[in-house]
């Protein structure tokens, strides 16, 4: 056995051992755990779960040690990654801070910023939220214009922002905001970390098509921010801006596997409801070949995972690759929720059914068109690819 | 799942070795020519030095051990060239069929010239539109064979065929043919992408020996298998090369003042095709891989992988002669070329349709 058989080996175990049989089920809305001040379990198992990761530095296991994360290299983290899911391991905590705004503070943060931000982050004690779109900046994002001047030892932000999932319920938010109104729009962007519970800080929620209100609009008037808040250099936020949103496609291109996972087999559900020939393949032979034409999508999009992993590893990736994920994995996500409904015909057309696992599969179809929009657009996927991948002109 | 060191080296060597001997031109004057031979002997003579027939093959089996990521990486690069030669007929196919379904002896008679290069083989196993153990016509009588075969790449040219027959008892075997033996009936054909195919009748024709037992049946699943995602890897090669030309054509070519490469519709057509493109080479490589490490679901990985393939190369190919414009439906440009080598790959070893229904039931759908 190598160092990695024994470290799967360690991880089984402890997996095992730690994760309660209750959470090894794949993961509805109600009962993730999401970081923050008003952070609620929804069982005890779950609890002790949550806990066990994170006292392990597992909610976070690449990060380093000295922040509470767990340490592990590449390697090492693909295998604890492997073993949750073989073991079918729920994500234990959830939060954007984790997701989007660790990454780019340990590419950009000051070493003050990581100290007191990342241990607690690790921890599941804040709550973030993204404050990057407005009601006029959407895909040209660098357009916006709430701005922040500068009063010395602090900054005076006013202006609004929209789109901001959950702020109604978050402690802190990093936001993109304007420092330099008379620079080109991408050079007078400076990045901010601003604390929602400041005064002049507000948010109205708004209503989904999926019947939830995930975002709100959030509103700066004449909120202090200290100047310790600011990441990277004054007017140099894009690019802190743009660090993080690699990590955030990252997770949208895999976003089955932290949003709600409703694990439906659609062959076997297509097969329960629908009719089925004698040699038992589906009677309805063109929903059999787009269910097959799906399958091998899907396969095909982890083997491209795959060997973005290991091109990496050998060095010889084509940096053109990776800029794909995002657009073919919510695109794939979206296909198979089409499908989904197709093949639960009149019985997918309520969200208040009496029947809640049913609900939660048409309500998700409902609410998964938000991922071809959030963090960044189909098309700007699209505009990225072209000219950034394939290299043709702007 | 991706190349090593030796594979990257065999990969180059071979891919400088064609652009030398084998550029597309080539194709282009063996397609020209009178008497429309199959291959240039020069080339295949050239690609047998390099050892390329003998790529995939173990050591211990006299080949050069680079296994089906090597040899996939060659055919990769042969479709990116369109280049002629009985690779997969003879080198790909037919090794697989006598490694997979012979006796150890036959093994031992046998791959060793195929392996060199000094014989070439090709199987004969279509009657329809693709290989079917079920509704196969050719049968054997002692060291007879009757029936018709369809679509055998390269039947001409070849110094003997591997012939799917059903015994009396209607086990599957294969009888191996000398392509001049008595009541073997050849109609060689040139199909549009000027490479040599031919339909095969077979009247009390002589065979040689019978490759049987009861390894046949899942062997030649396997051979037939591995074929396809040889076949699949020459068409990621040959999409891979469309893309490309089609991006340096949009760098390059002006209209209204600027490139038309800067045209949204037209980049995102291509962001599209990319996009798919990627999910079929990365479904090529896992069939690959699934080939080196003997995985037992081979079957569903060559069903994706031409399923994808030929989706997208059929697509490329017509996206490139669009955006080519008038250029596009010329002769002189390359891009035509493709096109027809496209819908000839696709036809052959079994259709996107085919394969889909295949992958569908494999996976209970
Ligand atoms: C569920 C959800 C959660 C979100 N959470 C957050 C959050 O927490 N924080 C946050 O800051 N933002 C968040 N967003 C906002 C998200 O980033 C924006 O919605 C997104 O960037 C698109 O902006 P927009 O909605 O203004 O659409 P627009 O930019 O107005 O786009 C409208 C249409 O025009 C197309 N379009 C725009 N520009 C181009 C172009 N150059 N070429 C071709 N087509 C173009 C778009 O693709 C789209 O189809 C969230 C969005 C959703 C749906």
């Amino acid at each position: 056995m190598d160092e990695r058989d024994l470290f799967r080996q360690e991880v089984r175990e402890w997996l095992e051992t730690h994760c309660p049989v209750s959470q090894r089920q794949p993961i509805v809305r109600e009962e993730q755990i999401w970081a923050g001040s008003q952070a609620t379990f929804p069982s005890a198992d779950a609890q002790a779960w949550f806990e066990a990761m994170r006292d392990r530095g597992w909610t976070a296991p690449s990060w380093p040690a000295e922040y509470g994360g767990g340490g592990l290299d590449p390697d090492q983290a693909r295998i604890l990654e492997q073993e949750m899911a073989r073991l079918r391991c729920r994500p234990p905590l959830y939060d954007m801070g984790l997701w989007m705004l660790g990454p780019a503070l340990l590419a950009y943060g000051s070493p003050e910023q990581k100290a007191t931000h990342l241990p607690r982050i690790v921890r599941g004690e804040v709550r973030w939220a993204q404050g990057y779109s407005e009601p006029g900046a959407g895909s040209d994002l660098a357009s916006l214009s709430t701005r922040a001047l500068d009063a010395g030892d602090h900054f005076v932000v006013s202006g609004t922002k929209i789109w901001t999932t959950r702020a109604d319920v978050a402690d802190w938010i990093f936001c993109l905001v304007r420092t330099d109104a008379d620079a080109p729009k991408r050079e007078g962007i400076s990045f901010l970390l601003i604390d929602m519970h400041s005064q002049g800080v507000s948010t109205r929620p708004i209503a989904l098509i999926s019947g939830e209100s995930e975002f709100c609009q959030t509103f700066f008037d004449e909120v202090k921010v200290p100047k310790a808040n600011l990441v990277g250099e004054l007017n140099e936020g894009w690019a802190v801006a743009k660090e993080l949103l690699k990590h955030e496609r990252k997770l949208m291109a895999t976003m089955e596997s932290i949003t709600e996972k409703v694990d439906v087999g659609l062959v076997e559900l297509a097969k329960s409801r629908l009719a089925v020939t004698d040699q038992g393949r589906l009677a309805n032979a063109d929903l059999r070949a787009r269910l097959a034409e799906h399958l091998m999508q899907a396969d095909a999009l982890s083997d491209l995972n795959e060997l973005i992993y290991r091109g990496m590893k050998a060095g010889q990736l084509n940096p053109a690759l990776p800029l794909t994920l995002k657009y073919i994995g919510t695109h794939e996500q979206q296909r198979k929720d089409e499908l989904m409904l197709e093949i639960l015909g009149a019985d997918g057309l309520s969200m208040m059914s009496d029947t809640p696992e049913l609900d939660r599969m048409v309500r998700n179809w409902a609410y998964n068109k938000a991922h071809t929009i959030a963090g960044g657009t189909s098309e700007i996927q699209l505009n990225i690819i072209a000219r950034r991948g394939l290299g043709l002109p702007e | 799942m991706i190349l090593n060191e030796e594979q990257l080296l065999l990969r180059n060597t071979v891919a400088d070795f064609l652009n030398k001997e084998a550029p597309i031109e080539a194709l282009r004057m063996l397609r020209d020519k009178a008497d429309a031979p199959a291959w240039e002997p020069e080339l295949w003579r050239g690609l047998c030095e390099l050892g390329a027939p003998a790529a995939a093959q173990p050591e211990e089996q006299g080949g050069l051990g680079f296994g089906a990521m090597g040899m996939g990486a060659i055919m990769i690069e042969v479709g990116r060239r369109l280049s002629a030669s009985p690779l997969l007929s003879s080198a790909i196919f037919a090794q697989a069929v006598i490694r997979e379904c012979g006796s150890a002896q036959q093994i031992g008679q046998l791959l060793p010239d195929l392996l060199s290069g000094d014989a070439v083989a090709t199987v004969a196993c279509q009657e329809g539109t693709h290989f079917e153990a079920e509704t196969i016509r050719c049968f054997r009588e002692n060291n007879q064979l009757t029936g018709c075969k369809n679509l055998v790449i390269d039947a001409a040219s070849a110094d003997y065929l591997l012939v799917t027959a059903l015994d009396r008892q209607g086990h599957l075997c294969i009888g191996r043919i000398a392509s001049d033996a008595p009541g073997v009936a050849i109609t060689p054909r040139q199909l549009m992408d000027g490479r040599q195919y031919g339909s095969v009748s077979f009247t009390n024709a002589t065979v040689e020996e019978w490759l049987e037992g009861e390894q046949v049946v899942s062997g030649f699943a396997r051979a037939l298998d591995e074929t396809t995602v040889m076949l699949s890897a020459e068409m990621l090669g040959g999409s891979r090369e469309l893309l490309e030309r089609t991006v340096a054509y949009l760098q390059e070519r002006e209209q209204f003042d600027v490139k038309i490469g800067t045209f949204q519709a037209l980049q995102h057509r291509l962001a599209q095709a990319y996009c798919q493109l990627e999910l079929a080479a990365a479904s090529v490589y896992a069939a690959m891989n699934a080939l080196d490490s003997a995985a037992d679901n081979l079957a569903q990985y060559a069903s994706r992988a031409k399923t994808l393939t030929g989706d997208i190369y059929q697509h490329l190919s017509n996206e490139a002669v669009q955006m080519h414009g008038g250029m596009g439906v010329t002769d002189e440009m390359d891009i035509g070329l493709f096109l027809k080598r496209s819908r000839v790959c696709n036809q052959l070893l079994g259709d996107s349709a085919y394969h889909k229904d295949r992958f569908a039931t494999l996976r209970g759908c």
